[in-house]
């Protein structure tokens, strides 16, 4: 064992000398040559082949490739109100805050007879719930508010809050914005139509803002999602990513713009 | 290394050759929520006169109301009233000066105007549609119509232009001015199935049988009408070609009797409709020929209204009774993985919408001792199951039916006895009467 590991001669020498008889010197060369040879070729071949593109998928491009698109989940029409808890829609919403429901009280039934032996069960106070382990989602309620409160339980696309700004800000890199404003106005307003504020941790700090790259190719169908620039909230990153996902199509890129495809950075705001 | 002259050529053009092609012909934008409003500014100007023609004003007129409803009604918009906007017809690029669409009192952030004639019998519009904001390339459309000169062809003009404008700011939805709506009205004195635009004009029977047809479905191409008929051998479904304009054949709608509510799959390929004649109403689906006719429900009680999932055409919604009470369920179109979507009350009447994601159907969630009456449409959301209740006037509304575009429903609004047709955007608002004559019920509103 010892001749092993500080014999510091080849290892073909080695072996040559317990099985004299046997030439291994020259096969096991041969073999690294094969060898090498044979994964030299792989790399060759996977160079090459790189060269020569088919079958990708999500090229935008025709012969092979599937685009995957995700279904919009939302009403395509604009949301000009905030959303709220009302399963009630109304043509003329008002600012004022819909009443609360009146709490069930347990009732007493007092024509009941005693009968002896059994306790009777005393109306019980409501006790602050002790907190739980694993708290279940909280039961869904259908109460139509009533106080004219425009309706927008539907899981359908919200808007952020309009701020004080003066007006749209885009900014647009390439003069694509400045001749086709309103085609980015459409991008604009369909995605964040398909947004929804509500699939956002509600600790999020306000103001806090992800940014979706995604790429609109000359039909209008967006691909290449991914997050640019995250907003250290994995909500707000993931709700913003799947805004941009759920859109199907912008409609055709303009006719008088050459371009084959748009590239598109979207920031959602909390 | 030595590079020979001769060589440097061919190893510039291998390097261009080379280089990727995403290097071309790309721009790049950036935008965001929390950076305005959403609905579009949009001002139909009045068209300008071109020519002296006598016909001209009256269909001048036509065309600018059509054109001025079809925008007003496509629920993306913030139409300009026409009081506000500037009293100029600019006919050409040339005639209008984009500052006055764009100062207030108008406001508008896109204009839509152009020229009209109506010399020697044809029609001739040109119609485009600027950005009032962007004065160094301001033309989103321009539009060229010619056709013979009538009032029928001044509306198809002005709704063709208005779907392009549509499709052109709606971001790829297809706009609806174009389509059909396909009903029930008894005020010949007996049901027939009539047609009429999606705005409520040009209504016109379409089948003359004198006896009682009901739910009307068009196919998805145009070209037939299926629809629930009573014969002598009880109710068919029974097909209409607006082809040929007769009645052809469906064999597989007439065995048994109670053969009711027809439903096309979007790809024409399929018609499922509900059939007692095996005792109990269940769905069946066979194709528009009648052949393949096969029975894929097997559940107990009656199984009425099937729909397709138009953009999937693999599965169905429908009403069960097995509870008791009607109820929406929705399943493959095998029968399998069946799922039960409202969860009591009264549920009938389901519409799926063209992206798939959601239902419309007419219920009375407080059907039972203490109902307080009313019947509303509701839209519900299938994944979650969460629903909006979007009619909530007295009376009973039913049989709603979603547009093309998924933004609009029609459906049937009955209270003191007599029922009319009524339309909404799917969110409930802007809902307005279309029929008012007769007893009208039973809307389908067309694929295209």
């Amino acid at each position: 064992m010892n001749s092993l590991l500080d014999s510091p001669q080849p290892h073909g020498a080695h072996i040559g000398r317990g099985f004299a008889n046997e030439p291994l010197f020259a096969p096991a060369t041969g073999s690294f040559v094969l060898h090498g040879l044979l994964f030299g070729a792989l790399l060759f071949y996977g160079l090459l082949s790189g060269f020569f593109h088919h079958n990708l998928w999500g090229n935008p491009g025709t012969g092979g490739a599937i685009q995957v698109t995700l279904v919009s989940t939302a009403l395509p029409l604009p949301a000009d109100q905030p959303p709220n808890q009302n399963v009630l829609t109304t043509e003329n919403p008002s600012k004022a805050p819909a009443p609360p429901a009146p709490k069930a009280e347990q009732k007493v039934d007092e024509t009941a007879i005693p009968i002896s032996g059994k306790e009777v069960k005393k109306p019980q106070k409501q006790t602050a719930p002790k907190t739980q382990p694993h708290q279940p989602p909280p039961k869904p309620d259908y109460r139509a508010q009533f106080g004219e409160q425009a309706g927008s339980s539907m899981p359908r696309a919200t808007m952020a809050q309009p701020t004080a700004s003066n007006g749209p800000v885009s900014i647009t890199n390439g003069d694509f914005g400045s001749r086709f404003g309103w085609y980015v106005e459409i991008i604009k307003r369909k995605v964040s139509q398909n947004w929804n504020r509500y699939e956002v941790d509600a600790s999020t700090p306000k103001g806090a803002s992800a940014e979706i790259y995604f790429r609109v190719n000359r039909q209008g169908a967006p691909s290449g999602f991914r997050i640019s620039k995250t907003s250290n909230s994995p909500t707000l990153d993931q709700s913003c990513l799947r805004a941009t996902q759920r859109v199907d199509t912008f409609g055709d890129l303009p006719r008088d713009s050459n371009d084959q495809w748009l590239d598109v950075t979207y920031d959602c705001t909390y | 290394m030595k590079i020979h002259f001769r060589i440097l050529p061919l190893l510039l053009f291998l390097l261009v050759c080379l280089a990727p092609p995403q290097g071309r012909a790309q721009d790049w934008v950036h935008t965001g929520t929390n950076l305005g409003n959403d609905r579009i500014r949009i001002s139909a100007a009045d068209f300008k006169r071109v020519g002296a023609d006598p016909q001209t004003p009256a269909l001048k007129a036509t065309f600018d109301a059509t054109l001025y409803n079809d925008l007003a009604n496509a629920g993306i918009f913030d139409l300009v009233s026409k009081s506000m906007s500037p009293q100029t017809t600019p006919g050409s690029p040339q005639e209008i000066n984009l500052t006055q669409w764009s100062d207030a009192p108008a406001n508008a952030a896109m204009v839509a105007f152009g020229a009209l004639s109506a010399t020697n019998g044809r029609l001739v519009v040109y119609g485009w549609l600027f950005d009032t904001h962007n004065t160094a390339n301001p033309q989103v459309l321009g539009k060229q119509y010619n056709e013979a000169a009538s009032d029928d062809m001044a509306r198809t003009v002005a709704h063709r232009f208005a779907d392009e404008i549509i499709l052109r700011l709606g971001g790829g939805i297809n706009g609806i001015a174009e389509t059909k709506i396909y009903f029930v009205s008894s005020r010949t004195g007996s049901m027939e199935i009539w047609a009429m635009d999606y705005d409520g004009q040009n209504q016109h029977a379409v089948t003359h049988l004198g006896g009682l047809s009901l739910s009307p479905r068009i196919s998805p191409d145009n070209t037939r009408l299926a629809f629930a008929s009573m014969g002598r051998e009880g109710w068919a479904i029974r097909m209409y070609s607006l082809e040929l304009g007769r009645m052809v054949s469906f064999p597989a709608g007439a065995t048994g009797g109670s053969n009711l509510a027809p439903a096309w799959s979007a790809d024409d390929s399929k018609i499922a409709f509900s059939s007692a004649r095996t005792g109990d109403s269940q769905i069946w689906i066979a194709d528009p020929s009648g052949g393949n006719l096969h029975k894929i429900t097997s559940l107990k009680g009656p199984n009425v209204s099937p729909c397709w999932n138009p953009r999937t055409n693999a599965q169905l919604a429908w009403v069960g009774g097995r509870t008791g009470l009607p109820q929406i369920y929705t399943m493959d179109q095998d029968g399998a993985n069946v799922q039960r979507m409202t969860d009591g009350g009264y549920a009938i009447s389901p519409s799926w919408a063209p992206n798939g994601q959601l239902l419309t159907f007419s219920w009375n969630r407080k059907y039972g001792p203490g109902d307080p009456g009313g019947q509303d449409i509701y839209v519900m959301d299938i994944a979650s199951k969460r629903w909006l209740q979007i009619t909530h006037e007295s009376g009973n509304n039913d049989f709603p039916s979603w547009a093309p575009d998924g933004r609009h429903i029609v459906f049937q609004r009955s209270s003191g006895g007599r029922s009319a047709i009524w339309t909404m955007l799917a969110d409930g608002t802007d809902q307005h009467q279309l029929t008012r004559t007769g007893n009208d019920k039973m809307p389908n509103w067309s694929w295209k």
